[in-house]
């Protein structure tokens, strides 16, 4: 592995980071030891970034099975007086929030970080959670970066104030921040390593009702004493101008945005600025001391009016006269931007943007009827999409007995092949969260009649999909289960999981099988099929279909990025398939209709395959009715 | 040094807009300016539509570009460049690769891919200075079809207004390839570089 420039020992050097790569660095550099996460973005290259410096530095790392995991392994760690973090999407932490919930009472020891890195405008999630509440929940203090390079300071500094306050901490990213790009000024590594020690103390890690009350109030002691510090951290900034009648709150990253804008209306010498990192707790004297200064407040923060709250009961308590804006001029939905921040404090300010945002939204209006539509599709050779091609005929089979004209149910979970939602496969009814797939299959059973066919990629069967399994074994649940088996955590960038063999860090281990999973909750049909062989595959499918009770398919292929990756490593061709011309009805098309691979394109009214992206699957020759597409030799 | 200079670099997942824009924003660092930048990873990446954006200079906050405030736009797909009309103004100057990925959902008959004319129609009314080349063609000549966004890199620079300097980028260029890919990358930088000062000359 090609050790990345982050691993430089040189403080004072300057160098571009991605966001996640300066949360890996800061951690690093604050001598992190135990570094847990499961994938999912914006937050997967903080651990990948890790396990590429983890034998140099004598870093633990692991990919857990799940973010409960993860973040309870950083806990025992924390509670042995190591430093340890976990990292996770949003969602992640609502998975985590069991193990969170209590941890708060237990502190930490050795420092403990939490990073979520929440997604705004859920470019690649299902949905837009503020997770300042559920630190708010649990006692936890925030710290949110503005930048890069502070997303680094940051997290170094959430292990010394962890340690330094007995309390865990929370770095709240979001996706501009870890998916950003900066310049970074490295600080210097920490080498020290400890050894973890274990020490016995049931009243303070045995949560009977008894160790609960007296630890929560201990908590609460903690984190008053965070409170009263907050004010002189350095992150939090006021600047305050002479006789400025607006003062402006600015949250996180919205600081970034909020310099640009007050830049741009040139309102540099006219606006007071509180620069906000810990929501939560707020720097409540910083705050009271702007509020007194400023006849009209605007705070700025993506997502909830969390900060906007806060602030308007500590005027209401200190009995400031001061008009608080916020979310009545600034959207709670998507991300800020420089243009949001401007038109908002523009109209608090009676000053004029100076570009005329009306005429390029007017230009843009104009353009969208001429745009393709371009949504993110499975990719050519993908087996998820023989997969659900084979799930669609064998459930329509059998529907097709069921008397009355019904409808299949596929109660779909996520991952690469929630796409298949797109036409024309449309093969998947619901996407909640992960493992709600063969929950929701459980629930559907007991009240509508139709097959029904959940169907889950294997990093997610892996992390919350065998409950339910076992659920609808107890409960007596008439599913149907496909476990779409890529061997990858594939969507989050292929990272490996349970089934793959091996760690983290490339290190061999048990292949964990999911047929043997499956057979040992009870499943009485378990089969594993090729999903690239249509035919048989759609028959095993409908098999387990009318089957009575609980049924499993592993439908097995490996992810077709990772097998074209690994055959151009191994300087093995890849044979890509084309059409017969002669033999090809161009007014059929059945190849496109069905499958929609984006290798298959029609060009000047011909059907054509695109040599470069065939990867050779064949799963169209088994869809043509007129044999007329063939490999080339 | 320069206060402000943002590239949007726009195109379809695949093309390289990543790589660009990290070698781009290394190089900048290395020149001494401030960088900020933002990536699409993730869900938008598997075929879907990819934004980057590189901001340079010593006024710079946001990881994004304000809308009217591009510099200069890469458009290594054109209707993805078409895509992000907003960001323009009328002295941004667009570099052009004239090569259309037509997306899966117009041979489904779902949707339309715009003629060459149409794009160019609307670029221009949003922009002065749009230059076109053909980057698949140039990657060719270079010696491997992948390495079309060297040519865009290439031609970035060839339109003469980028800050970082010409021997930074090449050697960043050259020690992230391996030894025996960096000379068809560079020479790939070269003709794109070429291509766009001839052009920017007529
Ligand atoms: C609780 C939670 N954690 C992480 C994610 C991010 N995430 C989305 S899909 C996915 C995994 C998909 O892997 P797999 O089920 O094997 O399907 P594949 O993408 O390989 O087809 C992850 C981790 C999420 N949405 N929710």
């Amino acid at each position: 592995m090609k050790e990345p420039a982050i691993s430089s020992d040189a403080p004072g050097e300057k160098l571009l980071m991605l966001g996640n790569e300066a949360i890996a660095r800061g951690a690093m550099e604050a001598g992190v030891q135990v570094a847990a996460a499961y994938p999912g973005t914006p937050s997967s290259e903080i651990l990948e970034t890790l396990t590429k410096v983890a034998q140099k530095f004598d870093i633990y790392v692991e990919w857990s099975t799940n973010e409960k995991i993860a973040f309870e392994v950083a806990l025992a760690a924390s509670i042995c007086g190591v430093r340890a973090m976990a990292s996770m999407k949003h969602v992640g932490v609502n998975v985590a929030h069991d193990p969170l919930m209590t941890a708060s009472y237990i502190g930490a020891k050795g420092g403990l970080v939490l990073l979520s890195a929440d997604d705004p405008w859920a470019w690649s999630s299902q949905n837009e959670q503020d997770n300042r509440y559920i630190a708010e929940q649990g006692y936890i203090p925030v710290l949110e970066p503005s930048s890069v390079q502070e997303a680094k300071d940051m997290m170094a500094d959430a292990f010394r104030l962890s340690e330094e306050f007995k309390h865990l901490f929370m770095v709240r990213s979001v996706t501009r921040i870890s998916h950003g790009r900066g310049d970074v000024v490295l600080g210097e590594i920490t080498r020290e390593r400890r050894k973890g020690s274990f020490k016995k103390d049931r009243s303070w890690l045995v949560y009977t009702p008894v160790a609960a009350r007296k630890n929560r109030l201990l908590m609460i002691e903690r984190f008053e004493r965070i409170r009263q510090a907050v004010d002189t951290l350095p992150y939090n900034r006021l600047k305050l101008v002479d006789r400025a009648r607006l003062g402006i709150i600015a949250c996180g990253l919205s600081y970034s945005y909020t310099l640009e804008a007050i830049k741009w209306l040139e309102l540099e010498e006219r606006v007071s600025v509180l620069k906000i990192s810990t929501p939560h707790p707020l720097p409540q004297e910083l705050v009271k001391k702007l509020l007194k200064s400023a006849a009209e407040i605007i705070i700025v923060e993506e997502l909830e009016p969390f900060v906007e709250n806060k602030v308007k009961a500590i005027a209401g308590e200190a009995n400031i006269p001061v008009k608080i804006h916020g979310k009545n001029l600034l959207p709670v939905i998507g991300e800020l931007s420089t243009r949001k921040v401007t038109e908002a404090i523009a109209r608090l300010t009676n000053s004029k943007p100076p570009v005329n945002f009306t005429k390029l939204d007017k230009l843009s209006e104009e353009t969208a009827p001429i745009l393709p539509w371009r949504p993110p599709t499975l990719c050519p050779g993908c087996a998820h999409r023989a997969a659900l091609y084979a799930i669609n005929s064998a459930a329509q089979r059998v529907a097709r007995d069921y008397g009355k004209p019904t409808e299949p149910i596929y109660p779909g979970d996520i991952g690469c092949y929630t796409l298949g939602y797109l036409p024309p496969l449309e093969a998947v009814d619901t996407t909640i969260c992960m493992g709600a797939s063969i929950g929701i299959a459980n629930g559907l059973a007991h009240v509508v009649a139709a097959p029904i066919i959940a169907h889950i990629g294997d990093s997610t069967f892996f992390h919350s999909g065998i409950p339910p399994l076992i659920n609808a074994v107890y409960n007596k649940a008439n599913i149907t289960v496909a476990i779409l088996d890529n061997s990858a955590t594939a969507m989050t960038g292929f990272q490996p999981h349970p089934g793959i063999g091996h760690t983290a860090t490339g290190e061999e281990t048990t292949s964990v099988k999911i047929e043997d999973i499956a057979r040992a909750c009870g499943v009485k049909f378990v089969k594993v099929a090729d999903p690239l062989d249509l035919k048989k595959a759609a028959d095993v499918l409908e098999k387990a279909i009318r089957f009575e009770g609980p049924s499993v398919v592993v439908l097995r292929s490996p992810c077709a990025i990772i097998e074209q990756r690994e055959k151009r490593q191994r300087g093995e061709k890849t044979i890509p398939y084309y059409i017969d011309q002669d033999k090809c009805n161009e007014k059929c098309g059945a190849c496109i209709k069905l499958l929609g691979c984006p290798a298959i394109v029609k060009e000047n009214g011909k059907t054509i395959i695109d040599g470069p992206l065939c990867t050779g699957c064949g799963i169209c020759v088994q869809v043509c009715p007129h044999n007329a597409i063939l490999q080339e030799s | 040094m320069a206060k402000e200079f943002n590239v949007l670099i726009t195109g379809v997942g695949g093309q390289g807009a990543i790589l660009m824009s990290e070698l781009l924003g290394e190089a900048a660092v290395k020149d001494d300016f401030n960088v900020r930048g933002s990536e699409a990873l993730g869900m938008a990446v598997r075929g879907g539509s990819v934004v980057s954006t590189i901001r340079i200079g010593s006024e710079i906050y946001g990881p994004l570009i304000p809308m009217g405030k591009c510099h200069l736009l890469i458009g290594i797909e054109p209707a993805e460049a078409l895509r992000n009309i907003s960001y323009l103004s009328p002295s941004s100057l667009i570099i052009l690769n004239l090569r259309g990925i037509v997306p899966f959902t117009v041979s489904q008959g779902k949707s339309n891919y715009p003629t060459q004319d149409e794009i160019l129609e609307k670029l221009n009314r949003a922009s002065r200075q749009v230059i076109r080349l053909d980057a698949a063609c140039l990657a060719e000549e270079a010696g491997n079809p992948i390495t079309a966004n060297m040519v865009m890199l290439g031609a970035a620079f060839g339109g003469g207004q980028m800050p970082v300097k010409l021997e930074t980028i090449k050697a960043v260029i050259q020690s992230h390839f391996p030894a025996k890919l960096a000379p068809v990358n560079i020479k790939a930088f070269d003709l794109g570089y070429q291509a766009c000062q001839q052009a920017v000359k007529n």
